[in-house]
């Protein structure tokens, strides 16, 4: 697991992050989204231990980087922006010293690296020179190096861009099959990408965490969620929609003028039923509560990433 | 650390870096020895070392060019900085591959202390500081450039501004002769040249051993420092 608290990060003048905190649970593919210069990158080099946070604390499994960073850097592999290859090695000889940088005991570095080779899809090429590979097969030699040593959390870089569309499908493949069996941390502007490969989501903007949920949730949630702007008293209105047929939650929000009240409601949706708007509707007029505005917030993850990014004043 | 030796030294032996060395200083070593040894018919080996030991300002660049600053320009080195090793052990093994290439070097230059020996007469002793004297000066000019590496993005750079350094101390070793007395003695004080003069006559100079042992230290440090400042940055 590798937590983030209160983290900041200044180069020089510019605070690349802003008393960030996040966490990555075991087992979960988190994809961090953010327009460039949102503080991707700068993210991802503090939790691997390549930059120091200017505050705040990096934990890996509880530990704190700073504190112990052989024990923290032993369970993370990294796949930086621009993969970190050794031109002149061959993609063995190169596994062979990424291996045995991260600790693998000798006896049992060719067993390792021949089983990553395999994971990896790289047999073929084994005995070529990293300088000599293609760029899928470069990226996947970083996603490889990043396998030496058996991390338990593996974070990736921006992992399929600039490849054609046929290695981007490959590498999605072969980090659908990572996730599976690690920790997975990756950054990304594609929303359909995050969309398609994680089960959390983070996104990022002007070096602030701005929304961060669990997508398997929201995926699989049988539920719609509600702005409704309603004329009438604060108490009345919100007794009103608690008791609203499918109720989940409420969030009051400021008040557009006086007089009316706005919430954000949360509904089930149950097949076979009038839909929750409808059956809103009907309540609120049953309790002379007039309805202003009815509209559902969005819930896709370009919907969510639009509205963050803007109301953060954002040029997105 | 000892991953990051083995990959350097795999590196100076699988690129024409380790030949040119080896080839280059052979070769002019093997001149010094015609010039000095062998048209003199001399068996003075010491006044062979002091020659020999010129080499180490002109060729320890081409050792210590590529170690730290090609590792920044092509980014491997984020792959070194998240790894489990400290930037201590990545510094300490780095030095430590050049110091294995520039004694496998001297290792070979004992082929004319042999020819000498046969044909001629050496003197154990004598020889044994001379060489010590000339493995350590040889061993602080590589910790200084390898710092010099650390400081720049590019091994063209590193290089040039590396061979600029030890030019400089070259210089200031000449400049004792006509600088005023007390910056002669300043200049005489630091100089790695005017330090290694004892070896080279035979004699065992402890204060030479520790000067280059600081030398090396204190540039060693200084890119390990160099290293963590750039990423605290």
């Amino acid at each position: 697991m590798i937590e983030l608290r209160k983290v900041t990060k200044r180069y020089g003048r510019t605070e690349a992050l802003k008393g960030v905190s996040l966490t990555a649970p075991d087992g979960c593919v988190l994809g961090l989204l953010g327009v460039n210069g949102a503080g991707k990158t700068t993210m991802l080099n503090l939790m691997t231990g390549y930059l120091p946070p200017t505050a705040g604390q990096v934990l890996v499994d509880g530990t704190d980087m700073l504190a112990n960073p052989r024990f923290c850097k032993r369970r993370i592999g990294y796949l930086p922006e621009q993969p970190p290859l050794y031109d002149e090695m061959t993609v063995t000889a190169y596994l062979t010293f990424v291996s045995r940088l991260r600790e693998v005991k000798a006896a049992s570095i060719p067993g390792h690296v021949r089983d990553i080779l395999g994971l990896c899809g790289l047999e073929e090429v084994a005995d070529r020179p990293l300088g000599k590979l293609s760029k899928g097969y470069r990226q996947r030699a970083g996603i490889a190096q990043a396998l030496c040593g058996d991390p338990s959390t593996l974070i990736f870089d921006e992992p399929t861009v600039g490849l054609d569309p046929r290695q981007v499908v490959e590498i999605r493949r072969l980090i659908r099959t990572l996730g599976q069996t690690h920790t997975v941390i990756f950054s990304s502007h594609l929303l359909a990408e995050v969309s398609q490969l994680c089960t959390r989501a983070a996104i990022l903007h002007e070096g602030r965490l701005v929304w961060e949920d669990d997508l398997t949730a929201q995926r699989a949630d049988g539920h719609i969620d509600l702005r409704v702007v309603i004329a009438g008293r604060e108490s009345e209105v919100s007794r009103a929609l608690r008791d609203a047929p499918g109720f989940r939650s409420l969030k009051a929000l400021p008040a557009p003028a006086p007089g009316l009240a706005e919430y954000t409601l949360s509904l089930d949706e149950a097949p076979g039923e009038p839909l929750p708007q409808e059956r809103l509707f009907r309540l609120l007029a049953a309790r002379d509560l007039p309805l202003i505005r009815l509209e559902p917030e969005p819930t896709g993850l370009e919907d969510i990433f639009l509205r963050v990014t803007q109301r953060e004043g954002g040029n997105a | 650390m000892t991953a990051i030796w083995r990959k350097e030294l795999q590196a100076y032996f699988f690129t024409p870096v380790a030949y040119v060395f080896m080839g280059v200083f052979l070769l002019l070593a093997s001149l010094f020895f015609y010039l000095l040894i062998l048209a003199q018919r001399s068996s003075d080996l010491l006044t062979f070392l002091r020659y020999m030991s010129y080499l180490w300002m002109l060729l320890s660049p081409v050792l210590t060019m590529r170690l730290m600053a090609e590792e920044r320009q092509k980014r491997t080195d984020q792959l070194l900085m998240t790894s489990p090793v400290s930037v201590t052990g990545i510094v300490l093994g780095k030095y430590l591959a050049a110091l294995t290439v520039l004694l496998a070097t001297v290792l070979l230059t004992l082929v004319y202390v042999a020819v000498v020996a046969r044909y001629g007469a050496a003197y154990p002793g004598e020889l044994l500081t001379g060489y010590l004297g000339f493995i350590l000066q040889g061993c602080a000019f590589v910790a200084i450039d390898l710092l010099v590496s650390a400081l720049v993005r590019s091994p063209i750079v590193a290089a040039t501004a590396a061979f600029g350094v030890n030019f400089a101390l070259w210089m200031m070793d000449l400049a004792t002769l006509f600088a005023p007395e007390w910056l002669s003695g300043i200049l005489r004080f630091v100089s790695l040249y005017s330090r290694n003069e004892p070896f080279l006559m035979g004699q065992l100079s402890w204060a030479g051993v520790f000067y280059d042992l600081s030398v090396i230290a204190a540039a060693l440090l200084t890119a390990v420092w160099a290293q963590d400042r750039r990423r605290r940055a």
